[in-house]
């Protein structure tokens, strides 16, 4: 599900064509406002996501789109124009994250009016019907350490490959993997936790 | 094979549906290792559908963003912003997610009676 704007204006990245591409390269402002306009939720989401603050999002989104604006006469079409925007703006917030202080980075981790953000009924609903509940597993991923939610969030959400990962971490693919590993067995845990004298029993 | 042994594995499994002749016939025979992967199921469809869960900027970021070609530099107006705002910025979107929350249990309800 997406969510609309106050205008009914639906914001998608699909929107961002080569022509608009090309326009933002000849210097019209129009079209990087545009632009802007069509990818900004999904950057400052992502950023949210990673570093679990508003004030470090914003700051975070403002450095992606720097580097987009500067890095897009270089910009050529061979990758998916998203695609270069998760990466730009994954390297924007992680590297961010890597600059806050111990103290602060674990101050911020849980933001209680960011994660007020995240909608707490709506649920996916796969195959045989059970469900789970996005708002929960938000919660339970910003809760997650760091070096999880941001391997979880990356391979998962964004669908980065082991490689990009290990890349935008700067750390090997075996570690990767591992991390990915991890987080997904803590979520698990969180989003369903075994009752006492209940291992073994099939729930179903 | 143990079922703890088979669970190990099920994280990655998941995802990419690679593993052992020995551990394919655990999961397929056993209702427990069975029941645990739906469950990994369910949470990676979550997590895919949380890229399409965007909540809105804080008032000034688009500024901000829109100003780069004209600024090319990073404003500080965002922060004063979002702090001063936040209140009415998270209340209007509340009203949004319950309205979006209503309309995805309307349908599944729909689709439950069907």
């Amino acid at each position: 599900m997406r969510r609309h704007n106050g205008d009914g204006e639906e914001t998608s990245r699909e929107q961002v064509d080569q022509e608009l591409l090309e326009r933002c390269k000849s210097g019209d402002q129009e079209a990087w406002a545009q632009l802007v306009e069509a990818t900004h939720r999904d950057v400052y989401t992502l950023c949210l996501r990673i570093l679990g603050n508003s004030d470090d999002a914003a700051e975070a989104t403002q450095d992606a789109y720097l580097k987009v604006y500067r890095g897009l006469s270089g910009f050529r079409g061979d990758a998916m124009f998203s695609t270069w925007l998760y990466r730009v703006a994954t390297n924007a917030a992680i590297s961010k994250q890597r600059g806050r202080s111990r103290r602060r980075a674990h101050e911020a981790a849980i933001e209680e009016d960011a994660l007020a953000q995240v909608p707490s009924t709506v649920s996916v609903e796969d195959a045989a019907g059970a469900r789970i509940e996005v708002g929960a597993l938000e919660r339970e991923l910003a809760e997650l350490p760091a070096m999880y939610r941001e391997a979880v969030l990356l391979r998962d959400v964004y669908g980065l490959s082991i490689e990009e990962i290990a890349g935008q971490l700067k750390i090997s693919e075996t570690a990767a993997k591992v991390r990915v590993h991890r987080g997904r067995k803590r979520l698990r845990q969180k989003m369903w936790p075994v009752e006492p004298g209940a291992e073994g029993r099939d729930q179903t | 094979m143990r079922c703890e042994e088979v669970q190990e594995v099920l994280p990655s499994y998941a995802r990419d549906r690679n593993a052992s002749l020995r551990v394919r016939r655990h999961i397929s025979s056993c209702a427990v290792c069975g029941a645990e992967l739906a469950r990994y199921d369910e949470l990676l469809a979550g997590l895919r559908s949380m890229r399409d869960e965007t909540v809105l900027a804080p008032p000034g970021l688009v500024a901000a963003l829109t100003a780069i070609p004209s600024n090319g530099t990073r404003l500080q107006v965002a922060r004063t912003h979002v702090t001063r705002h936040r209140k009415a910025y998270i209340g209007g979107l509340a009203l949004a997610a319950a309205g979006a929350a209503g309309a995805a249990l309307w349908r599944s309800r729909t689709a439950a009676a069907a």
